[in-house]
């Protein structure tokens, strides 16, 4: 069978569960690549009108906080700091500016692809303190891990991690509880179970009757997933499905895991909209606190925290992230808030729901 | 206070909204808006371009700075049918570059000069001290006269026209960036050519409408600039599109679209559907065209808007890019 024809027979049965179903179902994807894929093949204009597929907190990106955020920009302005990043970070706008305008006007920001690169600048860059600016759950955590243990090895002492990692269990237990969200399902996300394998996740079914399916990018994989939830639904059997085996062991990547392990330890963390949630972040263990750029982050001003506790504009990134929201039903979407002008994050990173959506209103089905 | 940022620079939605500030002084004091196209007309048959060249690395597989700065402008008058006949050449180097590198974009500049029948009218050459810019910038200023009766323009478009891409988008910008962030993809070169001698006899066809060789912001952009400049649709069809494997690969190492990287010498072609076969067989004869695809038409339904059709029959908008395309996370 070819790609386009397993993709069709996916979609028939799609159409057909959902038909036997006889109501509305709404499933979150939390993985900005599914997002990203969802609206490059425009999957949303062929599922059946009572199927929502919804954009969770998938996007590491958009569930930065923007506490942490201004604080990335304090670290980008200090003298003698070199501050590498992933680029999706560089346009998400901060109070007053992005790391991309600090760029501009003179702070060292460096675009990298790995953490082993940011570590590769501290190499060469004995001079200055480079900090690498941890972001992304446990697909990126585990390369966090490699260059501090790399780091730590070689003794490197002018390299230093601001980690802001976040962990995926723990947000989908508070998306699971939340009782106003009618969540019948999530597609889960790929790259992460390859590292965390399928036990964390079968608190969803077991716990909360919740669908659950680990699914791959291509187009017919996510097709794939969504007849398997859809299935899952039908037949009132809700557990972890693993569909996305050639990529994804039972058991996830050990050692991944152990590396992890060894660098970090969880922690409370902050989530844009979603506020401190238990156990979810990834902090620098007591082995690795030398390498903890936090002694570097100046505190932020009182004008600053007086803005972060009113969050200053009327962005809804928390209830998008929820799903209680269509990024379109944001007052923001489209009007002060565009790809061009974004005012929160789910509009700046191309996986973001927001950007996503953008692209996808202006079909020409919608309302362009 | 606002401040410049890469981005303004990227090709997409950013430049296009400074470009129009820009314009705006003039427009206000009543001085007539240039045309956004390629080069401009010095007179009712002859073409006049500017442009200004920085790349890193200045050396690159399929090509370097000195190669690119002529072939850019040699693309920018082709594309409008204009036979590329002189140029101006002028240098800013930083104190520091080595001469031999210098004479060597020089040597690589004036092959293609020659190949092309391009004569050297002049030039200019400053060296500013170290750190004013990084390396080496040149700009070239190119005039070509007119080789077909009409000029080919976006206004010339049509609905019902057929798009032809030249060849598989992004190998310019695939090849930099892999340079950049270091990746090593056996055989992945830029495309940057002059495309003079595979534009020339598309000339002939009474039905050539316009064609843009999609330098910055990529395809994806020439095409949105096209449907928005004309208020018309263009309908794209995905398997269509010719495609680099290492630019797919490397588009997914990195997060990057294809369609939005550079070329440097492959261009977009609107053709009148009668010529478009006639059209094809010409690209396809000349050695960069051999990948050449009929990829879509233009058309009076959502204009103003560029239209992706999957396989599986979805359409997705192909929207301009913001600024410079950035790799993400995961």
């Amino acid at each position: 069978m070819t790609s386009l024809s397993r993709a069709q027979a996916c979609l028939g049965a799609i159409r057909e569960r959902q038909a036997s179903l006889k109501e509305p179902v709404l499933l979150m994807e939390v993985c900005g690549t599914h997002t990203m894929a969802i609206a490059r093949h425009a999957l949303k204009q062929l599922l059946p009108r009572e199927l929502s597929l919804v954009s969770g907190p998938g996007c590491p990106v958009c569930v930065t906080h923007q506490r942490d955020l201004e604080q990335a920009l304090a670290l980008a302005r200090q003298k003698g700091v070199l501050l590498a990043t992933y680029g999706d970070m560089l346009r998400v706008p901060g109070y007053a500016s992005s790391l991309q305008e600090e760029k501009a006007r003179g702070a060292s920001v460096r675009v990298v692809t790995s953490a082993m690169e940011a570590l590769e600048l501290a190499r060469n860059n004995g001079a200055q303190k480079t900090v690498f600016l941890g972001i992304g759950f446990e697909t990126t955590a585990p390369a966090t891990a490699a260059a501090l243990l790399r780091a730590r090895e070689e003794k490197i002492s002018n390299f230093f991690v601001h980690s802001l990692h976040k962990r995926v269990p723990p947000v989908l237990r508070f998306l699971a509880s939340q009782k106003d969200i009618p969540l019948r399902g999530f597609l889960l996300p790929g790259h992460v179970a390859t590292i965390l394998g399928e036990a964390p996740f079968a608190f969803l079914g077991e716990e909360y009757s919740l669908a659950s399916v680990i699914a791959g990018f291509e187009r017919e994989e996510i097709l794939l997933g969504i007849a398997a939830l859809l299935g899952q639904i039908l037949r009132k059997e809700f557990r972890v499905q693993n569909v996305y085996p050639q990529s994804v062991r039972s058991g996830g990547n050990p050692e991944a895991r152990k590396l992890m392990d060894e660098v970090f330890r969880p922690a409370r963390a902050l989530w844009r909209g979603l506020g401190e949630l238990d156990d979810s972040g990834l902090v620098l263990g007591e082995a690795y606190e030398a390498f903890d750029a936090s002694f570097l982050v100046p505190p932020l001003s009182e004008e600053l925290e007086e803005e972060h506790v009113q969050a200053r504009n009327l962005c809804r990134c928390g209830d998008i992230l929820l799903g209680r929201l269509a990024p379109r039903e944001c007052p923001l979407f489209g009007s002060s808030c565009t790809p061009v002008h974004p005012l929160g994050p789910c509009m700046v990173s191309g996986e973001g729901s927001c950007a996503a959506a953008w692209r996808y209103e202006k079909t020409f089905k919608g309302a362009n | 206070m606002a401040i410049l940022q890469s981005g303004h620079g990227g090709g997409g939605r950013l430049s296009s909204e400074l470009v129009g500030a820009l314009a705006e002084r003039f427009t206000s004091r009543n001085l007539p808006s240039p045309e956004m196209e390629d080069c401009a007309l010095l007179s009712a048959n002859q073409g006049i371009t500017l442009d200004g060249f920085t790349v890193t690395p200045r050396f690159f597989p399929g090509g370097s700075l000195g190669k690119l700065a002529v072939c850019g402008s040699i693309n920018d008058l082709a594309v409008r049918g204009m036979r590329p006949e002189h140029i101006l050449l002028g240098v800013i180097a930083e104190e520091g570059l080595e001469r031999e590198e210098l004479l060597e974009h020089m040597g690589q500049a004036a092959a293609v000069c020659a190949a092309e029948g391009v004569t050297l009218l002049g030039g200019d050459t400053k060296v500013v001290p170290r750190g004013a810019l990084d390396g080496l910038f040149l700009t070239t200023c190119a005039v070509g006269s007119l080789a077909l009766s009409r000029v080919p323009g976006m206004a010339r478009m049509q609905p019902g026209d057929v798009l032809f891409l030249t060849g598989p988008p992004g190998r310019h910008g695939a090849c930099i960036a892999a340079c950049r962030y270091d990746l090593e993809i056996p055989g992945l070169e830029s495309d940057c050519a002059s495309l003079w001698g595979l534009l020339e006899p598309l000339f002939a066809l009474p039905g050539f409408r316009c064609a843009r060789d999609a330098t910055r912001g990529g395809v994806g952009t020439v095409l949105c600039e096209w449907a928005e400049g004309r208020h018309l649709g263009l309908l794209l069809e995905e398997e269509a599109l010719p495609e680099d494997s290492r630019v797919a690969s490397l588009g997914d190492l990195l997060g990057l679209e294809p369609l939005y990287l550079a070329c440097e010498g492959t261009a977009v072609v609107a053709v009148a559907p009668e010529d478009a076969e006639e059209c094809l067989k010409k690209l396809r004869a000349h050695p960069l065209g051999k990948d050449a695809a009929r990829i879509g038409y233009v058309t009076e339904e959502h204009p103003g808007t560029v239209g992706l059709r999957t396989s599986l029959g979805g359409v997705r908008v192909l929207d301009m890019p913001v600024g410079d395309p950035l790799p993400r996370i995961c």
